[in-house]
């Protein structure tokens, strides 16, 4: 098939509506700010540390010449309190936005979720274009709550919890501080911390390809809705939304 | 209060063995010192001495391979000789004593009937930790099992000293998979306070300072959230390691034999557990001071954290991920699940693609390219 552009036939849209896309304002500036300071976050904190683990480079000379692993450990932990602000701000969002900001909650409590959660498992599995979800769908929702906001939870945990490690009766410390008992001593906290951030790669696969096999299944303007904040949607697709709010 | 003024006072006890008061004034700057306090301190120290009463201390060996008694008798800041024969009244010691048999468990019973009855009090001290499993048959003491004893020796005790890795967080026969069911002391005794000085062993001069504090202000130290005190362990060995400025700048040894090894770079990618392992090896160091682990050119393996055992080998920077049925590292597993998520994407988008020409070959047929 060709992709000719028609020109808009008013009367044609008026009989058909559901073969046109209109558009929605879905993700408010917060959202969208939020969205992109934490993928830089999460890209600059992985790969610091990654070196931070298993520091690569090694400068010839004396100690005072270089500061590579301390400015490393700097920059993670700019990032990383950068993370946490930005993490807290998404949170307060949830309760300030607009219904697509709560859209991503795990409804499980409604039967409704369930449904669309395996409507739409089978729909990307089966390459079945049914609906648009304005908001996030069951499934995109799920694995946000867990990559995004379960292991972001994890990771600011351990994370300060290493970072209070050189004044453990400081302030941090304080607040924290219990975590490294409770997850069997420093050196596994590392481990956990190590490990989780695998998540947000594995995570990061799996979203980029979503968003954009999504975007050319479905039509919905799903990669630029998150600088524009607009997504599209054809008449009809609005009605199976009932489990958000 | 009649036995209390029947037990003398470190003071009374060193004129007796006659020392002068000069001395006994530079012994308690020295012990000040010892303990971390300030000039201004030396004062109460001196005046704890002369009017307190040496506590006696019942010293338990449980499991344990007698390496806190060997660290504690080479104290240097005080001599072990004078905290054990002038500053505590070292009462019971399987090790140390020279009694045997039924007189020196008589002494034990003795201590606690006494404190049982009001009379007096003692401190605790316990080497090595209890085997639970069985009944606590694997490790007996004149006949009766450690567990016992331990329990029986606790309920009067003033306050429990856990000597050493085994007593404060279990140590190699706590490790997996712990056939014997070994528990660290403060897993066992409760509604007493405990005291953790972990350490495999602890340095000699942190086990004196220990008991010198206790005797001294009558009173344990400040503890940290694991229970050990804060003025030894409250700083990571990293944070004061000498090498410190080798692992700001990256230099870091990459085998036991290269330049940077007989540079003296930081031992941190040889696995040095320096950066998560609180203890005081990197300031006060070992045998009067001569050196520690990282100062022989040795990685820390952090004798003195929780399960310092079951944490990977020790020249690895990250343990193995401890689940069940999982014998990869953090890394493997991380590099597992993105490849797979990789695969999954890429097959995910050719059956994509080729459902597409498909359906695309049926739609030239039929002509219909209205899809729902």
């Amino acid at each position: 098939m060709a992709s000719v552009v028609k020109p808009l036939d008013p009367a044609d849209a008026a009989a058909r509506p559901h073969r046109y896309f209109r558009r929605q304002y879905v993700w408010q500036w917060p959202i969208r700010i939020y969205h992109w300071v934490n993928a830089v976050c999460v890209t600059v904190l992985f790969s610091t540390g990654l070196y931070i683990a298993s520091p690569i480079l090694a400068p010839a000379g004396e100690p005072v010449q270089h500061f590579v692993m301390a400015r490393f450990r700097q920059i993670h932990f700019v990032f990383a309190f950068l993370f946490l602000i930005n993490f807290l701000w998404r949170i307060y969002w949830f309760w300030m936005g607009n219904n697509y900001a709560r859209s991503g909650f795990p409804f499980f409590w409604r039967p409704q979720w369930w449904r669309d959660l395996f409507r739409q498992a089978f729909g990307y599995m089966r390459f079945h274009a049914g609906h648009i979800h304005l908001g996030h769908n069951a499934l995109g929702g799920l694995a946000y709550t867990i990559f995004v906001i379960a292991l972001g939870w994890a990771q600011i945990f351990t994370g300060l919890a290493l970072y209070s490690e050189s004044s453990p009766s400081g302030f941090w410390g304080g607040v924290v501080g219990w975590v490294i008992p409770l997850l069997g001593g420093s050196f596994q906290v590392r481990m956990w911390h190590h490990l989780f951030a695998w998540g947000f790669v594995f995570f990061a696969i799996l979203h980029i390809y979503i968003i954009l096999y999504d975007g050319l299944q479905y039509r919905n303007g799903l990669l630029t809705s998150m600088a524009s904040g607009e997504k599209f949607f054809k008449d009809g697709d609005l009605e199976h939304d009932t489990w958000i709010s | 209060m009649n036995s209390r003024s029947r037990r003398p006072s470190t003071y009374e006890v060193l004129r007796e063995h006659g020392f002068d008061r000069r001395s006994f004034l530079k012994y308690c700057t020295v012990t000040a010192a010892a303990m971390g306090l300030d000039a201004s301190m030396v004062p109460k120290v001196v005046e704890a001495m002369e009017t307190k009463p040496r506590i006696p201390v019942i010293w338990l060996h449980g499991l344990e391979c007698t390496c806190c008694s060997e660290s504690f008798i080479r104290s240097s800041h005080p001599i072990a000789q004078d905290v054990v024969l002038n500053m505590i009244s070292l009462d019971y010691d399987d090790t140390l004593q020279a009694a045997a048999g039924f007189q020196v468990e008589e002494i034990r019973k003795g201590l606690i009937q006494q404190a049982r009855d009001g009379k007096g009090e003692y401190i605790l001290a316990v080497e090595g930790n209890a085997p639970t499993a069985d009944g606590g048959i694997y490790c007996t003491v004149g006949g009766d099992t450690f567990l016992n004893i331990l329990l029986e020796t606790a309920e009067h005790a003033k306050a429990v000293v856990a000597w050493g890795s085994c007593a404060s967080n279990g140590c190699v026969q706590a490790a997996r998979p712990n056939p014997t069911g070994a528990k660290p002391v403060h897993e066992l005794i409760h509604g007493k306070p405990v005291i953790n000085v972990p350490g495999c062993p602890p340095i000699a001069e942190v086990m004196t300072g220990v008991l010198t504090y206790i005797l001294t202000f009558d009173r344990l130290p400040e503890l940290d959230r694991q229970g050990r005190p804060k003025m030894y362990y409250g700083q990571r060995i990293h944070d004061k390691c000498y090498r410190r400025a080798f692992f700001d700048a990256g230099q870091f040894v990459e085998a036991w034999d290269d330049d940077g090894a007989r540079e003296g770079w930081c031992l941190y990618k040889m696995g040095c557990r320096g950066p998560s392992t609180y203890n005081s090896c990197s300031t006060m160091k070992w045998n009067n001071g001569v050196s520690f682990p990282i100062g022989s050119g040795h990685g820390c393996i952090g004798c003195s954290e929780n399960n310092f055992w079951d944490n990977g080998p020790f020249y690895e920077r990250l343990s193995m991920v401890p689940l069940p049925g999982v014998e990869s590292t953090p890394d493997q597993i991380g590099k597992t699940a993105a490849v797979v998520a990789g695969v999954g994407v890429a097959a995910h988008f050719t059956a994509f693609l080729a459902r597409k020409a498909m359906a695309k070959g049926k739609e030239g047929e039929s002509g219909s390219g209205e899809k729902e």
